[in-house]
């Protein structure tokens, strides 16, 4: 035991590492962080479940070729029905009409740095700009999913639409956004209307389509509650307006980056 | 020498007893041989302020010096032992947790895009290297003028959080915000390549656009490779390269512009 106690030398360099107070120091570091973690995912959870965000982010690959297909061509697609599998929908991977959320979300990104470059090129870039642009589409979405939400719970309509699935929705014109965004940077302004008009019909095409499956079905399966029957016209008018909300957003939120 | 006096000798055990401190005066310095004469029952082989292994143990559980989850040898016998004797001591690398040969390798990997990664190297994430490529990446751009380390760091901890985030929730089993982060750092190491070639060269021209397209494409496609191996993710590996080039585009817009 006394034997090695001439390396006198290697004691204070061992002492950094090895002295308690760092050690518990690193310690109380470690575990404050991971009630941090916790906290943030105890918030979370209260308002979203993690596990019903994730069956909107299981896709892959082929899947979203086919469904960028389908929001810019949907004219040859034929089967709109959303397949289910006792009772739970299938995942986008399994079932092409099955909303997801990877592509809004990418499409927003994609859409915030394309104004970027676009007001890069136009010389009239600085951040707060973009951070004006990246604002005011968030407030456009959140604004249309909240009337979206309003009125089908003022209309009574049963429908299985949660919330998820109207923000995959409505974040599916973001997709015709950019590519009218790129056609107006590549052509100029002809280009810019052309692609407009095309991806604002594919897009009501689109729209109209998906959610008459989910919307308008109801009234046949749903044999209780008087109003249901009375009002299948107001739930044709909401897919309709809807649809028509889809190509004002585009003009509003794309115009002033190409001029 | 006197300085004993006020350590809590109710911290650690130790067999020292007030009662050595009259033999004489001693100083905590290097002169060895006299008190090892002096002092032979007293055990120096624990130096002033470390408690002894028994008390280590309840005090703090084992924080992972060298890899993070694998290593579980208890800290008490191995830090007894080293702190024996100088010889016997890991070297300060090996403590500090860089290990050159495992930084090597995820280079390689990168610069290979072509060539299968092997899942198993994410194991230990470590940060050192993506800390010199970030160094370095700015260097980089210091030599041609752009003093924007601010914007580096900025965007890659947003880029790095966003991943991390899409990560978790596009695989299977889940992912921790380090692996992200150690991922992504290595994988800008042809982003260093083109800024470098952006200090003597302008890369505004055609031939410009068309290396920085080249090396985007690079980077995003390493990044994703790794990740798709280490988290076991089948078909998705378009869908992952997509977010990383839209990562590895705004550090092209750095240097570029």
């Amino acid at each position: 035991m006394a034997g090695p106690s001439n390396d006198m030398q290697g004691g204070p360099a061992v002492n950094l590492f090895t002295d308690p107070m760092a050690n518990a120091a690193m310690v109380y570091g470690s575990s404050l962080a991971n009630q941090g973690k916790d906290i943030v995912n105890k918030e979370i959870s209260r308002f979203m479940s993690v596990n019903k965000l994730k069956y909107f982010f299981a896709v892959d690959t082929r899947y979203v070729l086919k469904k960028l297909m389908i929001l810019m061509f949907p004219y040859t697609h034929q089967d709109w029905e959303v397949r289910y599998h006792r009772d739970t929908p299938l995942t986008p991977r399994q079932d092409v009409n099955a909303p997801d959320l990877y592509i809004p979300t990418m499409a927003f990104i994609t859409y915030i740095l394309l104004a970027g470059m676009a007001l890069g090129i136009q010389k009239r870039f600085s951040p707060e700009v973009l951070g004006l642009c990246a604002s005011t589409a968030l407030v456009w979405i959140i604004i249309e999913v909240l009337v979206m939400l309003l009125s089908l719970y003022l209309l009574t309509v049963h429908s299985d639409l949660s919330t998820f699935d109207l923000i995959a929705y409505s974040g599916y014109k973001y997709v015709g956004m950019i590519f009218t965004v790129l056609s107006g940077l590549l052509f100029g302004s002809d280009g810019y209307y052309v692609a407009l008009v095309w991806s604002s019909c594919a897009l009501m095409f689109f729209i109209v389509r998906s959610l008459k499956m989910k919307i308008l079905p109801s009234i046949s399966s749903d044999s209780m509650g008087m109003g249901s029957n009375a009002k299948p016209q107001l739930r044709l008018y909401i897919t309709v307006a809807t649809a028509v909300f889809q190509p004002i957003i585009i003009y509003w939120l794309t115009s002033h980056l190409v001029r | 020498m006197s300085g004993f006096d006020n350590f809590n000798t109710d911290f650690y055990q130790s067999s020292y007893s007030v009662d050595d401190q009259n033999q004489g005066s001693y100083g905590y310095s290097n002169s060895e041989n006299p008190y090892n004469k002096q002092y032979g029952q007293y055990d120096y082989s624990q130096p002033t302020g470390y408690p002894s292994p028994g008390m280590m143990q309840p005090q703090q559980p084992y924080t992972g010096q060298i890899f993070q989850p694998t290593q579980t040898y208890t800290p008490s016998a191995s830090q007894s032992m080293y702190s024996n004797s100088f010889e016997d001591e890991p070297p300060l690398l090996e403590e500090l947790g860089i290990n050159f040969d495992h930084i090597w390798q995820k280079t390689l990997t990168v610069l290979h895009p072509l060539k299968a990664a092997d899942g198993s190297i994410m194991n230990e994430t470590d940060l050192a290297g993506p800390m010199v490529f970030c160094l370095a990446f700015g260097a980089t751009l210091l030599l041609s003028g752009k003093i924007q380390f601010g914007y580096v760091y900025g965007i890659s901890a947003i880029g790095c959080l966003a991943m991390y985030c899409l990560l978790n929730l596009m695989s299977m089993t889940g992912v921790s915000f380090g692996c992200v982060a150690s991922v992504l750092g290595y994988c800008l190491l042809p982003m260093i390549i083109l800024s470098s070639f952006g200090v003597l060269f302008s890369l505004q021209g055609m031939m410009g656009i068309i290396i920085t397209a080249t090396i985007i494409g690079w980077c995003s496609f390493s990044a994703s490779k790794i990740f798709i191996s280490a988290l076991a993710m089948d078909g998705q590996q378009l869908l992952v390269a997509y977010p990383c080039a839209l990562l590895y585009g705004v550090f092209a817009l750095i240097s570029v512009f």
